[in-house]
C-alpha cells in the first residue's frame, strides 16, 4: 500500500508540474507582443472533429491468453481541440484457474465508461497531452466452480464438485489519469494512456465476490490501467478549419487588393 | 513531458506485478466453551470426541479441556458429535446434534475454497451436559465461542 501511496504522490506532481510547462511555453509570446500578432494563436471551431479509437492492448491482451483482458472501443468528440467527451464501451474477459487449489473463475461481459478529456496542448500541432476522468460501471456475471473440491476431514478424498455458476455483480468505479496523442497519418492516431481506477462500489453475492471485474481488472478497491489506442479521426478536424480560414483570410485580402 | 516519464514507466512496472491477498487465518472451526452455573470449568478426566459412533476421531483423550475448536462438515444439514468422557471409575457419554446450514466462501482461484456455517439449532442428550446455548450462529474464520455448554 505504501507504494501506492507514493505512485499516486508522484502522479499529482506530474499533473501539478503540466500547467506550469504550459504556462513556461505562453510566457515568451507575452513578452513579444509584435511577434504573437503576427503569429496569431490558432482559434479552433467549436466542434473540431469526430473520432472513434480501439485499445490494443486488451485485443493483444486476449492473443497471449493472459490471466484477462478489456477489449474496447471509443467513441469521442474534440470541443475547441479542448474537450473531448468520450464514451467508451468494452468487454472484460478472464478465465483463470488457481494453480494449487483448483478454483476456477469465468467471466464475459461488457462494460461502460464515460468522461472527458482535457487538453493541455494549446498548440495545436496534433499532439495532446490529456487529462483523464471517467465513470464506469459494469454488471457481469461470472461462474465459479472447483472440480476437485473437498471436505477436509469429512470427505474421505471424495471431490464434491463445486459449481456455482451465473453469479451476479455490478461494479461502479472513477479513473484518473494522463494520456498523449500524436498524429500517425493523415486521419489515423496513436495514443497512450495511464490511469488510476479507484472503485466506488460493488454489489456482489456473499457465496464469492468476483476475481476480476470487467474493465476494471482484478478486483480490489484501486488499480492502475493503460491503454494504447488506435484512434480514427473521422470528423472535421482542427487543420481543415485553419486551412478554409486561411483561405478566406486569402480571398478577403485577394478582393481589397482589386 | 520528460519529468513526467518516470512516474508514468514506474506506475507501468507496479501495475505489472500481483499479489494474493488470501485470508491468513482461513481455518473454519466451531469454538465452544465449558461452564458449570454460569462458572467457567474445564473437564479434567480424558474427553474424546467423535462424528456419530463410528466415524471420525476429532478429538483424542484430552484432559483438563476448558474450549473445543471442532471442524464441521461441509455438505450435512446436521452434525452429530459424540463426547464421551472416562474416569477411573466411570464412563459417561452425551451426543450433540447440530443442525446447520452451509455457505460456500470463495475468495478467489489463488486462495482455497472453504464453507461457512450458520447454526439453527443444538439438542444434546443429559449424561453430563445439561444444556447448550448458542453463543454466535455464524461458523466462520473468527475465534469467538459459538456454543457455550452448561454441565451437570
Amino acid at each position: 500500500m505504501h507504494g501506492r501511496k507514493l505512485v499516486l504522490l508522484l502522479m499529482m506532481v506530474c499533473l501539478a508540474a503540466t500547467p506550469l510547462h504550459a504556462q513556461e511555453q505562453t510566457e515568451p509570446q507575452q513578452a513579444a507582443p509584435a511577434e504573437a500578432k503576427a503569429t496569431k494563436p490558432e482559434k479552433a471551431p467549436l466542434l473540431s472533429g469526430v473520432a472513434v479509437s480501439a485499445d490494443l492492448v486488451g485485443f493483444i491482451m486476449r492473443a497471449m491468453n493472459a490471466k484477462f483482458a478489456n477489449m474496447e472501443v471509443a467513441a469521442r468528440l474534440n470541443i475547441l481541440d479542448k474537450y473531448f467527451p468520450v464514451a467508451e464501451l468494452g468487454i472484460g474477459d478472464c478465465h483463470r484457474e488457481g494453480a494449487e487449489t483448483g478454483n476456477t473463475f469465468d467471466a464475459t461481459s461488457p462494460y461502460m465508461r464515460f468522461g472527458l478529456d482535457y487538453n493541455f496542448n494549446k498548440k495545436h500541432n496534433g499532439n495532446r497531452l490529456f487529462a483523464i476522468f471517467r465513470y464506469a460501471f459494469s454488471s457481469f456475471k461470472y461462474d465459479i466452480g472447483n472440480e476437485t473440491f473437498t471436505d477436509p476431514i469429512y470427505g474421505n478424498d471424495t471431490p464434491v464438485p463445486l459449481y456455482l455458476d451465473g453469479q451476479k455483480a455490478t461494479a461502479q468505479w472513477l479513473e484518473f489519469g494522463l494520456g498523449v496523442e500524436t498524429k500517425l497519418w493523415r486521419f489515423i492516431r496513436l495514443g497512450w494512456s495511464i490511469r488510476y481506477k479507484a472503485r466506488v462500489g460493488l454489489s456482489a453475492p456473499d457465496e464469492g465476490v468476483p476475481y476480476f471485474v470487467p474493465g476494471f481488472g482484478k478486483n480490489d478497491s484501486s488499480g492502475w490501467g493503460g491503454t494504447v489506442n488506435l484512434v480514427f479521426d473521422v470528423g472535421k478536424s482542427v487543420r481543415k478549419a485553419k486551412a478554409k480560414s486561411e483561405a478566406e483570410i486569402e480571398n478577403k485580402q485577394k478582393k481589397n487588393k482589386e | 513531458m520528460r519529468r513526467c516519464l518516470l512516474p508514468l514507466l514506474t506506475i507501468l512496472m507496479l501495475a505489472a506485478c500481483e499479489s494474493y491477498d488470501c485470508t491468513l487465518n482461513n481455518h473454519v472451526g466451531l469454538y465452544a466453551a465449558f461452564d458449570r452455573e454460569g462458572t467457567a470449568v474445564q473437564i479434567d478426566d480424558t474427553l474424546t470426541i467423535t462424528y456419530g459412533q463410528t466415524g471420525p476421531l476429532l478429538l483424542n483423550q484430552s484432559v483438563k479441556t476448558a474450549s473445543l475448536n471442532l471442524p464441521l462438515t461441509y455438505w450435512e444439514e446436521e452434525d452429530t458429535l459424540v463426547l464421551t468422557v472416562k474416569g477411573t471409575d466411570y464412563l459417561l457419554q452425551d451426543t450433540i446434534w447440530i443442525k446447520k446450514s452451509n455457505q460456500v466462501h470463495y475468495e478467489s482461484p489463488d486462495c482455497p475454497t472453504t464453507l461457512f456455517h450458520t447454526i439453527e439449532e443444538v439438542r444434546n442428550t443429559n449424561e453430563f451436559i445439561k444444556s447448550i446455548t448458542v453463543t454466535r450462529p455464524s461458523v466462520n474464520y473468527e475465534t469467538t465461542i459459538n456454543l457455550q455448554i452448561h454441565l451437570l
